[in-house]
């Protein structure tokens, strides 16, 4: 059996199967909210770099960004239940098959990597006085990446799972520290720790017991992949839902008994637990934090209430793959729900939930409403409006499907 | 019987594929109180029929009445007449025991306080009290088996579909679901069960409906198939041999 074409034909195959979603994506008017956003960013941006504020905490910027691009790594393998019975015997020379993805989920991520850093680039070298020179910073992002990606795959196979957990830890320290080092200490003291730190870490992922092939691990790992791409396609064109990861999070467990008792209410009692154990609540919590943050840092002008909304509208996508994660469900075929219920208690749950984000989100205005009441309240109205604009067009949507399926 | 039949199926053909009927002409009907038990082999057509009346396929020709009407007169009335039990379980990932339960009552308006007591007793009879708050994602193939078995018995509807509910449960699982299929069947509902364990199902159904290539080739009492079958007094699973063998070779 040949591994490296299996991998590629796999590999083609999946992407043959996303890509003709891509043409649907530019054609929808989100990608150009997108696309005015970006504009919008730039602009902003172009000025934000030619009136630098004089104590800019730039080499924490440069570190919060860039840690996380280095240090995340993931690898798509494209491996299907059934290999553990057809692959298993190819156990052995797996790695064949392994590599071609392992290199390509290199080469993208430092091209994203790279992207970030040229977009930081000029906000670098004009607020660090002692800023590195370009090509060596780019050898080290690179080198780092290399050692995260390598980390990261040790991790996947390794045997005991509260050592993989360390590891992981261990990986955003070391790669945290090393760029750390990068940024504060002179050039030839910071690439002595990195060289020290990285080949120190490198042989102690190397100890742990792994197995040949973490066979489950990874199918589990692929499909929550797989998945991803899916649902970022879902905030733009109607896809097939695969598998979401399952969050426990005991502490929601008691969010939907106050749905009424009602046939009719049902529905939202599904898709409130499916959201409080979804991916998508940790993102929107992410996105919550985040955007409270910028909303807090740039409250006084025109920018907060630019990134409220994106914040905002991010939140809005985020929430209408909720929309769809039923859409095929066996068991809302079978089971008695009124008709229409399903749209409504859709909508219902999707405007509060958006709108509470708008609330929390805009809390950080409220220390301005005084310097700038205009501002403040006219932000409130723009969320407020935001959410309802997503609210009617996802309505407006539902009866567009209704009468195609009629 | 005078009794209306809690369901009716009447002339019907049905497939993936126009062209390509997996169902012929098939008519049987379901009295109330009956347990009747619906067996073939595997491609005769037992799933197809069930998702026919449940409404998962639509038929080509004939009707489907449950409880007296048709899917399209009440979609509601329908399916609130009607309980399934599917041969692989379908389950959310993302909720426990517990709530895949309480999803069911609620959908089918059983009252919080009857849910919380049917609730109680079918995970003490299935043996999942301490399973009850886990998420279906962490239960083995019998236990989620378990778990369809619990959202269809909480909302006691006047018919019960269940394709093979005996796969991956184990021995004191498949008493405690015999056990509870007479003490529903005894209330008045009635059960219309897919099978391959015919020595377990000759004991407890009243009726049989014996499926080959999507024809209905004999049903009734164990006695009228045996008669049907021209050997009277024969048990299920040889009337069955005989059946099948003779229409395989014809």
């Amino acid at each position: 059996m040949n591994l490296r074409e299996l991998y590629l034909k796999r590999r083609n195959q999946f992407w043959g199967e996303v890509v003709p979603y891509f043409g649907y994506v530019i054609q929808s008017g989100v990608a150009f909210v997108f696309l005015f956003l970006l504009i919008v960013f730039a602009a902003w941006y172009t000025s934000f770099i030619m009136n630098l504020p004089p104590d800019l905490p730039i080499r924490w910027i440069m570190l919060a960004v860039l840690a996380p691009l280095v240090i995340n790594s993931s690898v798509r393998t494209y491996l299907r239940p059934a290999d553990t019975v057809f692959l298993l015997p190819q156990e052995a020379r797996m790695s064949r098959y392994f590599v071609q993805g392992w290199i390509r989920g290199v080469i993208y991520k430092i091209i994203g990597l790279m992207i970030a850093l040229m977009i930081l680039w000029p906000l670098y070298v004009r607020s660090d006085a002692a800023a590195k020179p370009l090509l060596l910073t780019i050898v080290v992002l690179a080198g780092l990446k290399l050692l995260a990606s390598y980390g990261s795959w040790r991790e996947q196979e390794m045997v005991s799972r509260s050592m993989a957990a360390c590891f992981r830890c261990l990986r955003w320290g070391v790669v945290a520290l090393a760029l750390a080092a990068w940024l504060w200490q002179p050039a030839g003291r910071g690439l002595i720790f990195i060289a020290l730190i990285g080949l120190t870490y490198a042989a102690a992922a190397a100890y742990p017991v792994r197995h040949l092939v973490p066979w489950e691990r990874l199918i589990a790992v692929e499909r929550r992949q797989a998945s991803r791409v899916m649902q970022i396609l879902s905030w733009f064109v109607n896809v097939p839902q695969l598998e979401q990861r399952v969050h426990a999070r005991k502490w929601l467990s008691s969010w939907g008994k106050g749905v009424p008792w009602r046939k009719d209410a049902a529905y939202r009692y599904l898709l409130i637990k499916s959201l409080a154990r979804s991916d998508m609540l940790g993102i929107l919590m992410r996105v919550g934090v985040l955007g409270t943050f910028l909303v807090w840092i740039s409250r006084d002008s025109l920018v907060g209430t630019v990134v409220y909304l994106a914040s905002l509208m991010i939140v809005g996508l985020q929430l209408s793959s909720l929309r769809k994660m039923h859409r095929e469900s066996f068991w809302l075929h079978v089971y008695p729900l009124p008709e229409g219920t399903r749209r409504l208690n859709e909508a219902y749950l999707l405007f509060r939930v958006q709108l509470l984000w708008a609330l929390v989100m805009w809390l950080p205005m409220l220390a301005s409403v005084a310097a700038a009441p205009g501002l403040t309240l006219g932000t409130a109205v723009a969320g407020f409006a935001l959410v309802w604009m997503f609210r009617h067009a996802a309505l407006r949507r539902d009866r567009r499907e209704d009468e195609d399926e009629d | 019987m005078s009794e209306q039949p809690v369901l009716s199926v009447q002339d019907l053909s049905g497939g993936y594929s126009i062209n390509r009927p997996v169902l012929h002409d098939i008519s049987f009907q379901v009295q109330p109180g009956e347990l009747v038990g619906l067996i073939g082999l595997n491609g005769a057509g037992k799933s197809t029929t069930m998702k026919h009346i449940l409404g998962l396929m639509h038929p080509q020709k004939g009707e489907i009445k449950v409880q007296g009407k048709r899917r399209e007169e009440d979609t509601e009335l329908y399916h609130s007449s009607l309980a399934f039990v599917p041969e692989s379980p379908l389950l959310y990932d993302e909720m426990t025991v517990r709530e895949h339960v309480e999803f069911a009552a609620r959908s089918y308006g059983v009252s919080r306080e009857d849910y919380e007591a049917r609730a109680a007793h079918l995970s003490r009879l299935f043996r999942m009290e301490e399973k009850m708050d886990s998420l279906s994602i962490h239960l083995s193939k019998g236990m989620r088996q378990k778990v369809m078995i619990m959202c269809a018995f909480v909302a006691r509807p006047g018919l019960y579909i269940i394709d093979e509910p005996f796969l991956g449960l184990d021995p004191l699982g498949i008493r405690s679901l015999l056990d509870f299929m007479l003490e529903v069947k005894a209330a008045g509902s009635s059960v219309l069960l897919s099978s391959h364990i015919l020595s377990t199902i000759e004991n407890y159904c009243d009726r049989f409906i014996v499926m080959n290539r999507g024809r209905v080739v004999a049903q009734g009492t164990l006695q009228q198939i045996g008669e049907q079958a021209g050997q009277p007094g024969k048990s299920l699973e040889e009337l069955f041999n005989i059946l099948i063998q003779g229409g395989n070779q014809a």
